[in-house]
């Protein structure tokens, strides 16, 4: 790692351009090569046995209230109006919130995995790594603790092996959510002491360390507030796995150029 | 859950010893369950995003050293014998 972190990487003559607010519009090659790499997210996800879902872009401000996103990133949601200006509503800052209000006062029949693709927006500082706007593939899965953890520690096998066979230099290590704030402090050091949150990461692009995936516990923070059941009716454990889109393109582009990069997600195996 | 909470026959060191009346007469203070020295303490949910915390500051003052968030991790808090070896009072 000590290795790694010494080396900066830059875009080598890649049409990525990423406005002073963090939206991006990629070049014709650079959308080729986002579009495989979310293809094989998405064959990865199904192939696990996800079933997939779409949801909105926008998301209802009940949804995330009782996510307890303003609590623990007031800062980053975008709010939007709706067409009967009714109700508030928000920019989605992650697919999965979508996933639990779906299940929302049920009693899962199994284990339960689904996959979903979507435009995330998080109004963190723009900068390099830190898009407004971005493309997110997640995978969620719902069950018991065992059931949850076994997903997690697969995802993790899983996609740190794809990223080997892609040539991807990363680092795979616990992480804590950086930007909880102050009030949260106990939640992110929890967070981390409990190493719910893994984080694969890309060393110095743009001069740090940029998060690719993550992979997370989550206990029965959201299955409690959603109030997901097993089918004895005892709350259930969830977890997700979260790609960064753009952020596999940029680091693969770093890295290999785009032609190159390409031709790496094309050619890599089918991971199961 | 690690071994009973009362049934340890070597002498506790002192900082165990503090440490163990801390986290169960202050911080389960509300709870039935208390915990042995090598109980796992994050299993079960029994300290939560405010206990952990207390359970800083206490070692902070303790120690009359801050602590700084990147030591806060599970090898150095898995269980209060854990905690006492990597954060000795001052």
């Amino acid at each position: 790692m000590n290795i790694l972190n010494s080396r900066a990487w830059t875009l080598p003559h890649s049409d990525f351009p990423i406005s002073a607010d963090g939206l991006l519009s990629p070049g014709v090659a650079e959308t080729g090569l986002m579009n495989a790499l979310e293809s094989r997210f998405r064959e990865m996800a199904l192939a696990a046995g996800a079933e997939e879902r779409q949801f909105p872009t926008v998301i209802a401000e009940q949804i995330l209230e009782r996510s307890e996103y303003f609590q623990s990133f007031p800062q980053c949601a975008s709010a939007v109006n709706s067409p009967d200006k009714k109700g508030r509503y928000f920019l989605s800052p992650a697919v999965c919130y979508h996933c639990y209000q779906l299940l929302t006062n049920s009693a899962l029949a199994g284990d339960t995995l689904l996959t979903c693709q979507g435009r995330c927006f998080r109004a963190e500082s723009a900068n390099g790594s830190h898009l407004w706007e971005f493309t997110m593939r997640e995978v969620v899965f719902l069950g018991d603790d065992g059931f949850v953890r076994a997903q997690c520690d697969a995802w993790k096998q899983r996609i740190a092996g794809w990223a080997a066979q892609l040539g991807l230099i990363a680092n795979l290590a616990p992480a804590a959510d950086p930007f909880f704030v102050a009030e949260t402090r106990g939640k992110k050091l929890l967070q981390q002491i409990k190493e719910l949150k893994y984080e694969l990461t890309v060393p110095g692009l743009w001069g740090t360390d940029v998060p690719v995936a993550s992979f997370n516990l989550h206990e029965r923070f959201f299955t409690s507030r959603f109030e997901v059941t097993l089918t004895g009716g005892e709350p259930a454990y969830s977890g997700c796995v979260a790609f960064g889109i753009e952020r596999w393109c940029m680091a693969l582009i770093a890295q290999h150029g785009v032609n190159e990069a390409l031709r790496r997600v094309e050619e890599s195996d089918d991971l199961r | 859950m690690g071994s009973n909470a009362t049934g340890a026959s070597a002498p506790l060191s002192p900082a165990v010893e503090s440490l163990l009346k801390f986290v169960n007469e202050n911080l389960l203070a509300g709870s039935q369950e208390k915990v042995a020295p090598d109980t796992a303490l994050f299993d079960e949910g029994r300290i939560d995003s405010l206990k952990i915390l207390r359970l800083i500051a206490f070692l902070e003052v303790r120690s009359g050293k801050k602590i700084p968030d990147e030591l806060i991790v599970m090898d150095r808090f898995r269980t209060i014998e854990t905690i006492a070896k990597n954060f000795p009072d001052r």
